[in-house]
């Protein structure tokens, strides 16, 4: 179970005349994900979905609130949660100099994988991302699906009890989209908990069991999307986010 | 230290994937023996062609048979040639200055034409002192007077009091530049690393990647830290090796070192190791500390490209000016280096001033670790924009 509370994240930033100015890019975010299910965390660009992940993996550390993984903190258990965190943006870059094999094994001595078990748990995750086939080539030589599927493989190493996916599937093919969702899917199935942060509200519907639609740092709606659909009175998530929001324009 | 040991692996492992680190820290110290030889070569050339030049003396008048002797005595290489023609060897700097006779009918009276700057005239005097004396004891010949007696009234001869610092001129030089050559290559391999490491991680966006690992910053900054520091012990120790050589070759091949010991001794050697693994982790931390702040690759190697010329200039102006090693100086970065491997070298050193060495490296070493530490904890420096 992982629960956010009254999660808040100061910045600076700086204003046309050049005057410092304190701003908040998430303001008392609060949700809990329970164990085997997938919420989706929704919003346009800005509205503070990449810092409230990066807070949640660990990256970042909140300016109030608190973050529970199975009643830990990061704060106070941080190598232990990161141990059971699994965090992939689409942002996140891997080491270009590396073959995906290399990296896996990188990754395998990070976490610790008893060392008789990696090539057998390289093998597995290749085999169901289905990467055998540019396994061993340099992740710079490899194409944007091909490094996300190492990028996600990364993350999986170490049998993660959290996933932290922000944006996974952005600028990815439809049958490289399609494998990263089934894999989701199937993690779900096994009591994983999955933080999945998307742009595509129609990717959203289709995998995730509820929503935390997110605007400008607040929390604007909580909940499975039928009932928010149902609740707005719309028939997808893109047009709830709009009516929630009181229209595209009202920014 | 497990996890330091881990992003110790992984560092290296990129390091040495690296073409551009791999350049840097393998053909910057191959530059050494090209200076060190180079330098030595131009230093021979300089001397002989200094010593050539010291014989040469042109007139511009038939010699007469006395002034014949003393050329002859003085081993001079002669040139004669109208005044016209020896004007425009002087012009053209083929000459130094001629010896031209005066037009005013004072058949004893020389001219030395030369340009204001027309260095060399020692030769010329010793000629004329040769001539002036003959001229002299003719005189006194025939006044009947013994000219031995009464031109040798007074006498001089030299006795060279030189240190083995003196002495050993070239030996100094080239093995003092010699250092300066190694901190140089291992300040110039170091930069690239540092930034590649950190403000090349942020902009490739594998720093997000490395922050979700179950390692705490501090482990993180401190396995990069080490493993630039390695590699720049690796170049500092490659340099030293083949400016060793160098100054063997060197020491064979060129008559200024003709009978000097131009060879490092086992002390000189120990000295410079030591400077260069206290130097190494002194510039690691400064470049990472620097790179560190800075937004993208570009503008890390912009600041970080002064740290290049003030690894090498203190310890250079030191040397040239001939500043000599004290406490205090011992203490002061970069330049504390120079002076107590110049003492080394020297044979004049001085325990304390080691210490001092030691002890002022260690502290800003210890500055520097809590500085990038401090920083890698830092949401500004991790994520600048």
């Amino acid at each position: 179970m992982l629960k956010v509370k009254d999660v808040r994240k100061k910045f600076i930033r700086y204003t046309k005349s050049k005057k410092r100015e304190e701003f908040y890019a998430d303001d008392g975010i609060s949700f809990e994900a329970k164990d085997g299910e997938i919420v989706g965390i929704l919003g346009p660009n800005g509205a503070g979905k990449t810092t409230l992940l990066r807070m949640i993996a660990g990256i970042l550390e909140p300016t109030e609130g608190t973050i529970e993984f199975d009643d830990l903190t990061i704060a106070k258990n941080e190598l232990e949660i990161k141990k059971n965190i699994a965090f992939l943006s689409g942002n996140t870059k891997l080491y270009n100099s590396l073959t995906g094999y290399e990296l896996l094994m990188m990754c395998c001595d990070i976490y610790d994988v008893p060392k008789d078990k990696r090539k057998k748990r390289i093998e597995e995750i290749s085999k169901t991302l289905k990467m055998e086939e540019f396994l061993y080539n340099r992740i710079g030589n490899l194409s944007t699906g091909q490094t996300q599927k190492i990028g996600l493989a990364r993350t999986l190493i170490h049998d993660p009890k959290y996933y932290v996916l922000d944006e996974v599937t952005s600028g990815l093919d439809i049958i490289s989209s399609q494998i990263i969702l089934d894999f989701i899917k199937s993690e779900k199935k096994r009591g994983k908990v999955i933080l999945y942060s998307t742009h595509y509200m129609e990717e959203a519907e289709n995998i995730c069991d509820r929503v935390v639609m997110i605007n400008k740092g607040k929390v604007i709606k909580i909940g499975e999307p039928d009932a928010i659909k149902k609740s707005t009175k719309t028939t997808n998530l893109r047009d709830a986010f709009f009516t929630l929001i009181g229209g595209a324009y009202n920014e | 230290m497990n996890s330091i040991f881990k992003i110790l692996k992984k560092e290296m492992r990129e390091t040495f994937r690296d073409r551009k680190s791999l350049m840097m820290m393998l053909m910057i110290p191959l530059f050494i023996p090209l200076i060190v030889i180079g330098m030595s070569a131009l230093f021979d050339f300089q001397i002989t062609q200094q010593e050539e030049d010291a014989k040469k003396i042109s007139f511009a008048y038939e010699l007469n048979e006395i002034e014949k002797q003393i050329v002859d005595t003085l081993e001079l290489d002669v040139t004669i040639g109208t005044f016209d023609e020896l004007s425009q060897k002087l012009k053209d700097g083929e000459i130094d200055y001629f010896v031209s006779k005066s037009d005013d009918g004072l058949a004893n009276k020389l001219i030395v034409n030369r340009k204001s700057s027309s260095k060399g005239e020692e030769v010329f005097l010793s000629f004329l002192e040769g001539y002036k004396a003959y001229l002299q004891a003719n005189i006194l010949v025939g006044a009947n007077i013994e000219p031995i007696e009464f031109m040798n009234v007074i006498s001089f001869e030299e006795n060279i009091i030189d240190s083995e610092e003196d002495s050993n001129f070239f030996v100094d030089y080239m093995t003092q530049y010699a250092l300066l050559f190694i901190i140089m290559a291992i300040t110039i391999s170091t930069t690239y690393p540092a930034t590649d490491a950190t403000a090349g991680e942020r902009e490739r966006g594998t720093l997000e990647t490395i922050l979700t690992f179950p390692i705490k910053a501090r482990d993180i900054i401190i396995g990069k830290y080490l493993n630039i520091t390695i590699f720049a012990i690796a170049t500092g120790v490659l340099s030293l090796i083949l400016a060793i050589i160098s100054l063997i070759i060197s020491g064979n091949c060129f008559a200024i070192y003709k009978d000097m010991n131009i060879m490092l001794s086992a002390q000189s050697i120990l000295i410079a190791l030591l400077i260069i693994i206290l130097y190494s982790f002194l510039i690691s931390g400064l470049c990472i500390a620097i790179a560190s702040k800075s937004k993208t690759f570009k503008e890390a190697q912009s600041a970080l490209t002064p740290i290049q010329f003030i690894s090498f200039f203190p310890g250079m102006i030191a040397f040239m000016i001939e500043v000599k090693n004290t406490i205090i100086l011992s203490l002061i970065p970069f330049l504390n280096f120079t002076l107590v491997f110049g003492d080394s070298v020297n044979g004049n050193l001085d325990p304390i001033g080691v210490i001092g060495m030691i002890l002022s490296t260690l502290i800003f070493i210890v500055v520097m670790f809590v500085v990038v530490i401090k920083q890698y904890k830092s949401e500004k420096i991790l994520f600048a924009r």
